[in-house]
């Protein structure tokens, strides 16, 4: 199993596949419902120490570093 | 007692009594805060205690 | 007949539904400025012969909510059985926003859907074929722009005529066990792919979403760490600034000029009257009401350009270059909307604690927004700093920014008295697109709120003053109260006993403590009181004031120096605030516990920071500790000792808990 490599530890400006999402239950299905879920596609925007913003579906958001640690592309 | 007076008088009761009414009305439309303009989403809560109490 | 409004958060539907009602409920450009439902009859215009209510809803994702606010979105519309349900869809966001629709069109309500924002999508070339879409939907499709009141005729005349029918879904759910979580899963999936489906089908964009754009380069800068901290500070202060030290006082003086002019005049056409009605009129209504009344430019500029803030799409950025801060100390980046809500008015702020989804963030943030002077308490602040700081600019930049640490220490407290429960706290935040902020709109919101002012003004405070001036005008045989006599009147005798308790923090005497009461009811009170138990109006005429030389009239009646007069500011300004807005904290918190918690905490802070600044302050200034430093500092560790008491109840609780669950959470706790 090649290591696993969360939004923090990939480049900005790019588009990549979600392969897992460990958050809690609630928040699971709350990403799901913005589109974010295994399978889709993330577009890392830009990249900062405790945060990042991501492209789901058409819409903008920033994550905390705890949850872009925890999905997983 | 001049006309002064008399005119105060009447001008002050009737700015209270208006005043007062108004207050009255809106507690008992449940509004609690006066003139908020939030005053209407506030009562609305659908969950839990309202303003009231 | 009613029409509800739902869709994603930030769609637009508090636009268009006050452009389809004529009101003015709040409107800005983040998810979650709805926090409950609203209703209001549609204009004759719309609505035509029939009686149409209108009910505005929360934003949510979909029909399992997520924070407290989503509930009331899912459950209205699953339990209230509105006649016909419009369906707001961000038609920039249209992939993510059918998912909900096609939730909305099981329910067998016919739905009429919105496509709004179309004109964002015209700009960037996006084209929706809206006949396909509403092919696939089985509903009739709109484009609305809600800021331009286009479409929305369209919209609302087919949800009329659609009323009472019922809507055959396009895509139904599977029978399935609901509490199996895979299967619900799985076929979540597969209304994402039916709606993927659809997108793909009937949307064609020019411009790419994931494509970098000028928009990321402004929130490269002000998300960033310091650069948007620097940022969002300049950016309040200027606010602060404008609306307290130049723009609004050059618009009060002018208006306290006339105010005054209408005061002497009925002062003197009541010459011949009794001392009694002239006191009562003169001094209580047109004294304490205009002093009130004199701020309302402060007010209302402060409200016009906190409106445009929130317009611009500048707050979804502040909340999140603030949440690494605000996590620190226990609370959320979200925790920062209530706090720019909060120079608004409180009641607002603490309502829109509700889109934070951890509980105990939600409730140390509603105890803590109001620590942010509101618009009530401008007033107060602008009396002070004309008074007793010639006016200086950062007597009020030092209330607000007081304000945020005083958030910060006491998230510090809640998070060291309830023992930090570790949970993982995510934060996500959607980023709007910037837009204009429309004048139009932040001139209505500014309108509407001086009404609000106004009326309060009129109503309650008028009321309040004229109490507080019979109150001191008799005494407990009511008799007039002679001059030089003023100690044995009602006020005065039911105030000193709690003057006694401030003695410590330099203002002991009845007059400022019966304001500090009334203060209670409504923040201007303290102003109106003043204005009263004093008989002063001209508060803010700071040019006047100027030539008396320092010492001015205001200042001399009220017998405060500067150090006092600091310390009975912030001791007004950080004590709990009005009775609505404890009421509105009760019904947040949900928790007896918490409210009196919440109180407490404000009452401590209060008297505190009063009294580390009247003691330190005279130490500093005249060599020696103020009068009352020995009993205050026995009233200080009372409430440490409390403070140690409930935090070893709160905890001992906690550690019960985790034992029940598993043994291992202790050692944390």
């Amino acid at each position: 199993m090649e290591d696993k490599k969360t939004l923090m530890d990939v480049e900005p400006g790019m588009t990549y596949t979600i392969k897992e999402i460990n958050t809690d239950d609630e928040m699971n299905a709350f990403l799901f419902r913005l589109g974010c879920y295994t399978g889709e596609p993330i577009t890392l925007i830009s990249k900062k120490k405790k945060s990042c913003i991501v492209v789901i579906k058409d819409g903008r958001y920033n994550l905390d570093s705890l949850l872009s640690n925890a999905i997983i592309v | 007692m001049n006309m002064a007076t008399i005119i105060a008088v009447i001008v002050l009761v009737l700015i209270l009594f208006l005043a007062v009414r108004y207050i009255y009305k809106e507690k008992k439309k449940g509004n609690q805060c006066i003139g908020c303009p939030y005053a209407s989403s506030c009562q609305k809560h659908s969950a839990g205690n309202s303003c009231s109490k | 007949m009613r029409i509800a409004f739902a869709g994603n958060p930030n769609s637009g539907k508090t636009t268009m539904y006050n452009a389809l009602t004529g009101r003015s409920e709040k409107v800005g450009n983040w998810g979650g400025v709805t926090v409950g439902s609203k209703e209001y009859k549609l204009k004759k215009e719309y609505s035509g012969s029939n009686e149409v209510i209108a009910v505005d809803l929360p934003g949510a994702y979909s029909m399992s909510p997520f924070t407290p606010e989503e509930s009331i979105t899912s459950e209205y519309v699953r339990t209230a059985n509105p006649d016909a349900i419009v369906n707001i869809v961000d038609a920039t966001n249209l992939s993510r926003s059918l998912f909900f629709t096609t939730q909305l069109l099981e329910l067998g309500i016919p739905v009429v859907v919105a496509l709004n924002k179309s004109d964002i999508n015209a700009k960037e070339g996006t084209e929706i074929d809206v006949e396909k879409l509403s092919e696939k939907l089985n509903c009739p499709v709109f484009k609305t722009i809600s800021t331009e009141d286009k479409g929305l005729a369209e919209v609302i005349k087919t949800a009329i005529s659609l009323a009472g029918t019922t809507q055959t879904a396009p895509y139904l759910q599977a029978d399935i066990n609901l509490h199996d979580k895979n299967a619900v899963d799985a076929e979540d999936r597969k209304r994402y792919n039916f709606v993927n489906k659809i997108v793909a089908d009937v949307e064609k964009r020019k411009v790419l979403s994931a494509e970098t754009n000028s928009q990321d380069k402004i929130d490269a800068v002000l998300t960033n760490p310091i650069a948007g901290i620097v940022i969002f500070a300049a950016v309040m202060w200027f606010v602060f600034w404008v609306s307290q030290a130049w723009l609004g006082p050059l618009v009060a003086d002018w208006l306290v000029g006339w105010i005054e002019m209408f005061q002497e005049w009925v002062a003197g056409s009541l010459e011949n009257s009794p001392a009694i009605l002239s006191a009562l009129i003169a001094d209580g209504i047109v004294g304490g009401v205009g002093a009130v009344v004199g701020f309302l430019p402060l007010v209302m500029v402060m409200y016009f350009l906190i409106a445009l803030l929130e317009d611009c799409g500048y707050m979804a950025r502040v909340s999140a270059v603030m949440d690494p801060i605000f996590k620190r100390v226990g609370l959320s980046g979200k925790s920062v909307i209530p706090v720019v809500i909060g120079t608004g008015c409180g009641i607002p702020a603490i309502m829109a604690c509700r889109t934070i989804r951890d509980e105990r963030e939600r409730r140390a943030t509603s105890m803590l927004a109001t620590f942010i002077p509101c618009g009530a308490k401008i007033p107060v602040i602008a009396l002070f700093a004309g008074a007793f700081f010639a006016g200086a600019s950062w007597v009020s930049t030092l209330s607000y920014f007081f304000g945020l640490v005083l958030i910060f220490l006491g998230a510090l407290l809640i998070k060291g008295i309830t023992g930090y429960k570790y949970r993982k706290s995510f934060f996500i935040m959607e980023l709007p697109k910037y837009k204009v902020p429309s004048l139009k709109f932040a001139f209505k919101s500014m309108m509407e709120r001086a009404k609000a002012y106004i009326v309060k003004a009129a109503t309650i405070i008028l009321v309040c003053n004229t109490v507080v001036q019979v109150m001191q005008s008799f005494n407990w045989h009511f008799q007039v109260v002679e001059e030089g006599a003023e100690n044995t009147s009602i006020l005065a005798s039911i105030a000193t006993p709690f003057a006694v308790l401030l003695i410590p923090l330099g203002f002991g005497v009845w007059q400022l403590a019966a304001a500090a009461i009334t203060g209670f009811i409504a923040k201007e009170n303290v102003v109106g009181t003043l204005a009263v138990v004093y008989g002063l109006t001209a508060f803010i005429d700071v040019d006047e004031l100027e030539m008396i030389g320092g010492a001015n009239e205001v200042a001399m009646a009220m017998g405060l120096t500067s150090v006092t007069a600091l310390a009975y500011l912030f001791f007004n300004l950080y004590t709990p605030p009005c009775f609505a807005a404890i009421g509105a904290m009760n019904s947040e918190m949900k928790s007896r516990g918490w409210l009196w918690g919440a109180i407490g905490l404000q009452l401590g802070t209060g008297y505190t920071v009063a009294f580390l600044i009247n003691q330190f302050g005279t130490l500093f200034t005249e060599g020696h500790f103020a009068a009352g430093f020995v009993p205050g500092l026995i009233a200080e560790a009372l409430m440490i000792v409390a403070l140690v008491l409930i935090s070893k109840r709160v905890r001992s609780h906690f550690d019960e808990q985790y034992e029940l669950h598993k043994k291992t959470a202790k050692a944390a706790a």
